[in-house]
């Protein structure tokens, strides 16, 4: 099949399964409700359900299209940035990262916000960005990365970041809860004002991805080519960094720490359709997307009276895609 | 606690300096421990707990058929267990909540405040408790929600009522002059325990013991080992939901070496409380101080009383 083809053919699977995504969740919850009940509120105004409709299920299931869509393209991003599948934001340590930050801004009190920027976001951003540029310091020679230093560093500082975390919420709240939010990642609590935080920086952070794609394709060969092509690597690594940085954080603050998203999902678009990055990026936001909505589909659904946490099903899926990852490469 | 006087303090302060009544409204108004208005009009109707302690309140002020939704760990009374499940304490399902049309829902401190900011955005009317480090702190639950439920006259009965078992156990230990060193132990297996700022601390002052623990200003910590053997208490109260769980964690107790100087091992002072009874700030508390009094001082309860 031409590379044409599977990107196309993967692109109407992907919208296919992102509208019957959209459809089950809106129809499946505990309260019970189905096709008649949906029609009946799009169609005849029915405001029975209304308010579990757009407000509970609707919310829920774009904040995690968005949260998904967010976490893959960093993972996208920072796989071809430290030309290396096993990246990702949970593996690097940005998701801890910038937990930790929104942690602390929120035990600061620090929870106002200016002109759409939250103080929390911006702690958020901080550190994450503060422990990715530790991991790319401490895990590069002469500007190559090993893979073996690339993990370690990265999950000695996510760990380092996650201690701190604890340790904040030990001392201050007492609250289980607040440990499993940041820890394990929810979207039980989603709403609109959730999606209003973080649908800016997504669409921003994709449009530039999307425009810098090029440049990514000719790091991916290597500094010193991509040098020669035309390509200023010093400035395009930036503003990489500070992309895939941005969308971890903006998620972390919305959903808490959701692992291996991040890492699975352009490993998998990769394998689908090819490392062309002009498309892996747009591939890899709607798959991650999809990927997390039905995830958390089941996370809400899967027991009667109570919720799983998210980051609980994504580790089922993704930790033996990890391993099986690492056994490949040997 | 701190944060809740951190929201309230602002608007207690306003309302002070302004003291207005507030416009437009005849109806009543009563703060609840958030520093939230909550008008009182018609006494609700379809009424939600989220806590088990306020369930047992709402059944004692006799508002059974009133209640359409509480938690899975709302067992008592009895007929608790025939209402609609909506969830835990934490991870309440929203739309069950949503689908009962709630016109009151009661929200204790185990609540995450998150959890009350996304009911209140959901324009369902939050009513926020605090818990309070004494067990007097149960005569102000139960009169909020006698206010907030318009059951005014039936909370100050059972205010009454609480009140008397109290006196009762303090008036039978008046003559007591000893107050036996105690260990409060939770959530089994451990030395899980209530610090100062709990109010279990104050069950073990009211029935006239001192809690080992009372010293550290935390509400609920693991204890240090050391420190248990050091203190060398009395009296080890093992507090479980069940007296089969209770048997295994006194096992523990008995079988650990290094706590057999400890006296209340060597005495074999392990007693039993009901988990249910003692960890929730409800009407049931003050049964817990009468028994609690009998395992400290039996002597004085012997003729009967």
């Amino acid at each position: 099949m031409s590379p044409k083809k599977k990107r196309l053919r993967l692109l109407s699977i992907l919208l296919l399964l992102l509208i019957a995504g959209i459809y089950v969740s809106l129809v499946k919850g505990s309260v019970r409700t189905g096709f008649a009940e949906l029609w009946n509120f799009l169609v005849h105004n029915d405001q029975t359900h209304a308010q579990i409709f757009i407000h509970l299920r609707l919310s829920r299931a774009l904040l995690a299209l968005l949260v998904g869509a967010s976490l893959s393209l960093s993972g996208a991003i920072l796989q071809g940035y430290f030309q290396n599948p096993m990246a990702g934001p949970f593996v690097v340590g940005v998701s801890s990262g910038a937990s930790f930050g929104a942690v602390l801004a929120l035990i600061l009190g620090l929870n106002m916000s200016y002109w759409g920027f939250s103080v929390q976001n911006v702690f958020a951003f901080c550190s994450g960005f503060a422990i990715v540029s530790l991991v790319y310091l401490l895990s590069q020679k002469k500007g190559v990365f090993k893979l073996e230093t690339l993990l370690l560093t990265g999950i000695a500082a996510g760990a380092l970041a996650s201690s701190l975390t604890s340790f904040l919420i030990f001392f201050k709240s007492e609250s289980f809860e607040q440990a499993v939010f940041w820890l394990l990642g929810s979207f039980h609590l989603a709403d609109w004002n959730h999606i209003r935080v973080i649908f800016p920086y997504f669409i921003f952070c994709f449009f530039i991805s999307q425009w810098l794609a090029k440049d990514m394709n000719l790091l991916v060969m290597g500094d010193e080519t991509a040098q020669s092509l035309g390509c200023s690597v010093n400035r395009t690594r930036k503003i990489f960094l500070v992309l895939s940085t941005l969308l971890a954080s903006s998620s972390v603050s919305v959903s808490g720490i959701i692992g291996f998203v991040g890492l699975i999902v352009p490993h998998w678009v990769r394998l689908l359709i090819g490392p062309d990055h002009r498309y892996l990026f747009f591939a890899s936001s709607l798959m991650g997307g999809v990927f997390l909505m039905f995830c958390d589909l089941l996370a809400r659904t899967i027991l009667t009276g109570s919720e799983l946490p998210i980051g609980i099903i994504t580790a089922a899926v993704g930790a033996p895609f990890f391993i099986y990852l690492l056994n490949q490469r040997r | 606690m701190k944060r809740i006087t951190k929201y309230a303090a602002p608007v207690i302060c306003l309302l002070l300096a302004l003291n207005l009544p507030t416009p437009g409204s005849q109806n009543p108004t009563i703060m609840d421990d958030l520093g939230n208005m909550h008008v009182l009009g018609n006494p609700p109707q379809r009424i939600i707990s989220l806590a088990p302690n306020v369930t047992e309140i709402l059944f004692a002020l006799g508002l059974e058929k009133n209640i359409v939704g509480v938690t899975r760990f709302c067992n008592y009374p009895k007929k608790a267990q025939t209402k609609t499940r909506i969830g835990g304490l934490v991870d309440p399902d929203l739309e069950k909540i949503v689908d009962l049309r709630p016109d009151l829902i009661i929200a204790f401190r185990g609540n995450p405040l998150r959890l009350v900011k996304r009911l209140k955005d959901l324009k369902l009317p939050v009513f926020v408790l605090e818990s309070g480090t004494t067990l007097e702190s149960v005569f102000d639950l139960v009169d909020k929600i006698g206010l907030v439920t318009r059951r005014e006259k039936a909370a100050e009965d059972l205010i009454g009522v609480l009140h008397g078992t109290l006196e009762r156990v303090a008036g039978t230990l008046t003559n007591v002059n000893t107050r036996p060193k105690v260990f409060l132990n939770l959530h089994g297996k451990g030395l899980w325990t209530c610090g100062k700022t709990g109010f279990l601390n104050d069950l073990v002052m009211k029935a006239k013991g001192v809690n080992i623990a009372g010293n550290v200003a935390r509400a609920w910590f693991t204890y240090n080992r050391e420190e248990l053997i050091h203190q060398n208490p009395e009296f080890i109260v093992v507090i479980t939901k069940s007296k089969s769980d209770f048997q295994g964690v006194k096992e523990w107790f008995t079988e650990a070496a290094h706590l057999e100087r400890v006296k209340a091992v060597r005495q074999k002072n392990i007693f039993f409380l009901d988990e249910d009874l003692v960890t929730r700030p409800g009407p049931r508390i003050f049964k817990a101080v009468d028994q609690l009094a009998r395992i400290l001082h039996p002597s004085s309860f012997k003729d009967g009383k």
